[in-house]
């Protein structure tokens, strides 16, 4: 992926500024017990970023989002995209959203809903038709543009509403939970696609509890609890443990992990652990599965020989 | 998935497209929630149940007891013109009661609300959707009444020939001119645009009561008891002011009972129609004027609601 010019130049401020953000939302017939969803809020999300806000549920990480998208209003604070308050209409003229779970018009069809969302944003004409075949096929979704969204799996309609997200090409994408009750082949579909708009240099903001995930695609994670943000910053800064080191050695054979041992135990230094490189289980599975779907498909091509 | 692992070149759009000024009020994003909103109910069933069953009644009054023609034509008139308001009213109310809470429900209004579109835009595009539905039901509606009363007509004009074959031409003009001036006659139209407007008011006030309504059901039941409080405000309004004062209270009283409860037997021209009494122009002037005010007030007090409602 190349950068495009627009991408390339230098942004003035902020992609996403949140400034000492509180939200209460007032309990019916109980006005004095507001509950506190978001308190004193700081964020910057710098352009070009994938910004992973985490928090288990009920932490505020949806609240946040929608203020960000004017969805809700604040109670305190402000909060601004690309410098433009976030209560302006105009100013979601940058942003993409995909929100939790979307359900879109089911009578459409994956190429009737992008042709909706893009007339909302001013598309029309032979520039959004060209639009709608490159995000059709960026999501892998080109064989199915002529099916209602009614028969797509769990894992397409994100795909499409990732689609629908970058149809009118903004500098920032705001995801909540992308992955969730996406199978794991459908979830690395999802995060190779957040990875690619990364590379774009398209400014990403996402919330998950999928731990694992947010630490394999963001720079900079946020970690909300009881509306309060707690921890902030680079991944690897706050993940690394200062004074360990891992060392991954591939064909070592037995007499050199003991040198190497015996070494360390001269030295000041202390062995913590030694063990055999594991795989991860996504990986597992999907090997696990790519094997059967090519048997079944090796399978289905001999059926029609035969036939 | 893209391409078997291939990058694919997702082309940033054209910088001079992206650079237009935002523009505050777009008729082609109001068409675009219009037309999805008229796809979205066409959809529906209960629309397709409505319809066959008022084309049904309206079908059937041809078979109803008769004496004369113009007693066939006044049956045919009522229960005709009575089905298209009927079901036209309930179309409006049903049609309207699920589109904001099914939206929010379904989240499908974060992702519209989250392009540059603006609430209102949003409220304006839902309830011209509805109005388009009940404009192509009133059309169908009508086409199948105007046939139907043509066809009887023209049955009618043919028998009447038979039966006074031996007749002077003038006493035959005459007959003639009675059966169709009871039958086929210019005051059906208006009577037929009051009906409308009287839906559109009625699913504009719909959509006001949905955008603080919880569920579909408390709109639909809240709306039955408006409908009926609508038809029957006139009647207690004129009791009222017989037992009290015309004092400034009481018209404040009275002009807020009137916003929140329609006088919706204002809309009932079918009688008159029906009776072959003439629409004046200034009735229907009258008429159509306070459909289109309160469609109007109620799409803006719907937009006003949605405009400052938490999402």
């Amino acid at each position: 992926m190349t950068d495009s010019p627009r991408r390339s130049r230098t942004e003035a401020g902020p992609a996403v500024a949140v400034h000492g953000l509180t939200k209460t939302f007032s309990v019916p017939l109980h006005p004095a017990r507001g509950i506190v969803a978001v308190k004193d809020l700081n964020l910057r999300i710098e352009p070009g970023e994938v910004y992973g806000l985490l928090g288990p549920n009920g932490s505020g990480k949806s609240t946040t989002l929608k203020i960000i998208l004017g969805l809700v209003s604040p109670t305190r604070g402000r909060t601004e995209i690309f410098g433009r308050d976030s209560r302006l209409v105009e100013s979601r003229e940058a942003v993409g959203f995909l929100p939790e779970n979307p359900y879109f018009y089911k009578y459409l069809t994956g190429e009737e809903t992008l042709r909706f969302f893009g007339r909302l944003c001013g598309l029309r004409g032979a520039r959004l038709k060209e639009r709608i075949d490159e995000l059709l096929e960026l999501v892998g979704l080109t064989k199915a543009r002529k099916r209602r969204l009614g028969v797509y799996s769990k894992g397409m309609l994100q795909r499409i509403g990732l689609a629908q997200a970058l149809i009118h090409d903004p500098r920032l994408v705001v995801l909540d939970e992308p992955t969730a009750g996406v199978d794991p082949a459908g979830s690395r579909e999802i995060r190779d696609l957040i990875l690619d708009l990364k590379r774009r240099g398209i400014t990403v903001l996402l919330s998950s509890h999928l731990l694992a995930q947010a630490q394999e695609i963001c720079d900079r994670v946020g970690i909300l609890a009881d509306g309060v943000l707690v921890r902030e910053g680079y991944l690897q800064e706050l993940i690394a443990i200062e004074n360990q080191t891992e060392l991954v050695i591939a064909d070592a054979s037995v007499q050199l992990v003991n040198e190497i041992e015996s070494v360390i135990s001269r030295s000041n230094a202390k062995l913590i652990e030694r063990r055999k490189s594991t795989t991860t289980l996504e990986r597992l599975f999907l090997e696990a599965t790519a094997k059967n779907d090519e048997a079944r498909m090796s399978n289905d091509e001999k059926t029609k020989k035969q036939k | 998935m893209t391409n078997d692992g291939n990058d694919l070149m997702l082309q940033p759009l054209n910088a001079s497209t992206l650079a237009r000024p935002h523009r505050p009020f777009s008729i082609s994003r109001i068409l675009a929630i219009t037309f999805n909103t008229l796809t979205e109910l066409t959809r529906l069933r209960v629309f397709y149940v409505l319809l066959v069953f008022a084309l049904l009644l309206i079908g059937s009054s041809i078979f109803m007891a008769q004496f004369s023609f113009q007693q066939e034509f006044q049956i045919l008139k009522d229960v005709s013109l009575g089905a298209i308001s009927i079901f036209t009213s309930l179309l409006a109310i049903v049609a309207t009661a699920r589109l904001l809470p099914q939206d929010l429900e379904d989240r499908t209004v974060y992702t519209i609300l989250a392009k540059p579109v603006p609430r209102f835009e949003y409220v304006l595009g839902k309830i011209a959707g509805v109005l388009l539905l009940l404009a192509i039901s009133t059309l169908v509606m009508s086409a199948a009444f105007l046939l139907v009363l043509y066809l009887r007509e023209q049955a009618v004009i043919h028998a009447t020939l038979g039966q006074m074959s031996g007749a002077p031409p003038e006493q035959i003009a005459d007959a003639l001119r009675a059966i169709r001036s009871s039958a086929l006659n210019i005051d059906i139209f208006p009577g037929i645009i009051i009906i409308y407007l009287k839906a559109c008011l009625l699913a504009a006030l719909t959509l006001f009561v949905s955008t603080f309504a919880t569920t579909n059901i408390f709109t639909i039941v809240v709306m039955a008891f408006i409908y009926f409080i609508g038809h029957l405000q006139a009647t207690a309004r004129e009791y009222w002011l017989q037992e009290h004062s015309s004092g400034l209270l009481t018209r404040v009283f009275l002009a807020i009972v009137a916003l929140l409860f329609p006088d919706l037997q204002a809309f009932n021209l079918v009688d008159d129609i029906v009776a072959g009494t003439a629409i004046s122009l200034a009735l229907f002037t009258k008429t159509a004027a306070l459909g289109i005010f309160y469609t109007t007030i109620y799409t803006l007090l719907a937009a006003f609601v949605f405009y400052g409602k938490e999402l």
